[in-house]
């Protein structure tokens, strides 16, 4: 669905940005660098700041909390089962006495490192095969979109399940890697495009003109102009990868207890929702924060990387 | 058109053997083999070398994977064509074939009434661009795609099933009760609803664009300045142009389908094909795992076909 969005929404962008008379104005405005533009249009989006904030605090109590309270997300006792929330545990307690405040925390920073680590291995995947293929051409490019092709055929959800069956259930790291190894279409796609397009450019000639090697006209020439693209499917896969994990811990394949997971802590969702139904809202509640936050900082992202955005001078 | 289904039909042909090697060697990655479940003391060791020869364990893997695919293809007359579950022992073409009408039933239906419910929503949201009425839809459609299936779920399980009792909270029909149908549409209700709300919340989304981009067209401008009603204009000429690529939708959202529906089913104890994927990983069932994998490819690369085909039908610009 991610997919669909990103490129109609590219699309409306573009037309409805696209502005003439920019050059009758060039003696007007003090010089501005490329990534001046992009702070004065990322900071005009409200929304996409907003979502900026919400992620930092999202990560930094995920990082601060567990630190500071160690492993006593794991701690049971019996004699404060199911308790009420109350000023010294702000959510309760579950039905084994686990402080429920302090699992969110843990939860939340396993959820998040695994959806930032899921987009790391997707982007290193991607653009390494994105850029191969389209800056070779010819069958470089095609073996490696007709092997985009097949992935995008599958089922991934199953397959994700496939590989987390055969590598192993409960792992973090096999989640990230049945996360990472089915995700990288995208990505792959986005760089082969940008590749495909500046390969020819002028800057591009130049420098193999001046004898660079392919190597470095790949790394140090196309590759830093063809990220923004990347960077904004990044920063939505992100929402993408931590859906994935928190539904697969759910469903009993990723993070098990007593580890946390924002999916795992629904996982008793059958009795809960009889006797105790108060435990399923903050686990839900931050699943949802972290999506919109990601989703929002994208759709941010992909405005202000966008060079053709105008930006309004104040 | 016949030429061009045909065409399309055999370029699919690489992409599912692509499937089929990708799913065999991640199965063939398992610890352990099919034989594992004998190995016991009452079992003697060179009864597992039969075994092991009868099942073709012992052949390199190449030879392995072609005669398990060209087994694969003769599931309509063979029902041992994709082996048997490790759980039960049943053909597992048996434990598949009984789930996917229940299954399509759940994901047809949900398709149905996304359909119904986005296109004029979207449609609303793009002819009042900026209204409130946009705003609204548009803030809806954000929050439905930022929850997640399960929390979805859960929380139309909670609400109208818990709280409300108005609609059962698992299972096709009432247990001990004579199936009818207006118990069979109440069963249906929740699943059908958790699934059908995030497509719809991604569906309003693109249908909302589509329509916006088509009303920026010379064409509309050309119709409204000649003087047409304005909803001439609206359904006659824009929105026509602007339901084309909900076509490709229709192919595209497959996959999260069929993801939905694995996490859905579980939700609902709802017994179709995604239940099953998730037993089956549960208990190591390895053929069946297999076996739906390769369904749920044919069925995307299925659904992606008839998109297209669709398309060329609706849209006379597309030539074959």
């Amino acid at each position: 669905m991610e997919r669909i969005d990103t490129t109609v929404a590219t699309r409306t962008g573009a037309t409805t940005a696209a502005s003439g008379g920019d050059e009758d104005e060039v003696d007007l405005i003090p010089v501005r660098t490329y990534w001046m533009l992009v702070r004065q249009r990322f900071l005009q989006h409200r929304l996409a700041v907003m979502a900026l904030f919400l992620m930092a605090f999202l990560v930094a109590i995920a990082i601060i909390v567990p630190t500071l309270t160690g492993d006593a997300y794991t701690k049971t006792s019996l004699s404060k089962a199911m308790q009420p929330p109350s000023l010294s545990m702000p959510l309760g307690t579950n039905q084994i006495g686990q402080d429920m405040f302090l699992r969110l925390m843990k939860a939340l920073q396993t959820s998040l490192f695994i959806g930032f680590m899921s987009v790391v291995i997707i982007g290193l995947i991607g653009v390494t095969l994105g850029a191969l293929a389209g800056y070779y051409g010819g069958w470089v490019d095609n073996v490696i979109m007709r092997f985009v092709d097949v992935i995008l055929s599958l089922p991934v959800f199953f397959m994700i399940l496939i590989i987390v069956a055969v590598l192993g259930k409960g792992s973090a790291l096999v989640v990230v890697i049945a996360i990472g190894l089915t995700g990288w279409t995208l990505a792959c796609r986005l760089v082969r495009a940008e590749f495909l397009k500046l390969r020819e450019a002028d800057f591009v000639q130049a420098a193999r003109a001046l004898g660079a090697s392919n190597r470095r006209i790949i790394a140090r020439h196309i590759l830093p102009a063809a990220l923004a693209p990347v960077v904004v499917a990044a920063t939505l896969g992100i929402a993408d990868s931590v859906v994935a994990e928190a539904s697969l811990s759910f469903l009993g394949f990723g993070i098990s207890p007593p580890e946390a997971s924002l999916g795992n802590l629904l996982k008793n969702f059958e009795e809960d929702i009889q006797v105790r139904a108060h435990l399923l809202v903050p686990p839900s509640v931050t699943i949802v924060l972290v999506v919109l936050a990601a989703s929002f900082l994208g759709d941010g992202l992909r405005d202000a990387l966008d060079p053709r955005q105008r930006v309004e001078s104040k | 058109m016949a030429t061009y289904v045909l065409r399309r039909l055999i370029q699919a042909i690489p992409i599912l053997i692509g499937i089929s090697v990708i799913s065999f060697l991640i199965i063939n990655l398992a610890p352990g083999d099919p034989t594992d479940r004998f190995r016991s003391g009452r079992v003697s060791a060179e009864t597992i070398a039969n075994l092991i020869r009868l099942y073709g364990l012992d052949k390199p893997l190449p030879e392995q994977f072609v005669s398990w695919f060209t087994a694969f293809w003769q599931f309509p007359f063979r029902s041992d064509a994709w082996g048997f579950s490790f759980v039960d022992g049943r053909p597992v073409v048996e434990k598949i074939f009984e789930k996917i009408p229940t299954t399509l039933e759940l994901m047809l239906t949900s398709l149905v009434l996304t359909m119904i419910v986005s296109i004029p929503l979207g449609v609303l949201a793009a002819v009042k661009q900026y209204s409130w009425a946009d705003k609204i839809i548009t803030t809806m459609a954000t929050v439905g795609y930022a929850l997640p299936s399960f929390v979805l779920g859960i929380l139309l399980l909670y609400i109208f099933s818990i709280k409300l009792n108005l609609f059962p909270s698992f299972g096709r029909h009432t247990l001990g009760q004579e199936s009818s149908f207006p118990d069979y549409l109440r069963h249906l209700f929740l699943p059908v609803c958790s699934l059908a709300i995030q497509q719809i919340a991604g569906w309003s989304r693109y249908m909302r664009s589509s329509m916006l981009e088509v009303l920026q067209q010379d064409y509309v401008r050309t119709a409204r300045a000649k003087g047409l009603p304005g909803s001439r204009v609206l359904y006659k000429h824009a929105l026509k142009n602007a339901l084309l690529p909900v076509i490709t939708l229709l192919g595209l959202s497959l996959p999260s389908l069929l993801a939905g529906a694995a996490i859905t089913e579980s939700i609902f104890t709802w017994p179709g094909l995604g239940l099953l994927a998730v037993q089956s990983v549960t208990t190591n069932d390895f053929p069946v795992v297999l076996a739906i994998v390769m369904i749920g490819g044919m069925m995307v690369l299925l659904g992606n076909l008839v998109a297209d085909v669709l398309y060329g039908f609706v849209d006379p610009r597309i030539k074959y």
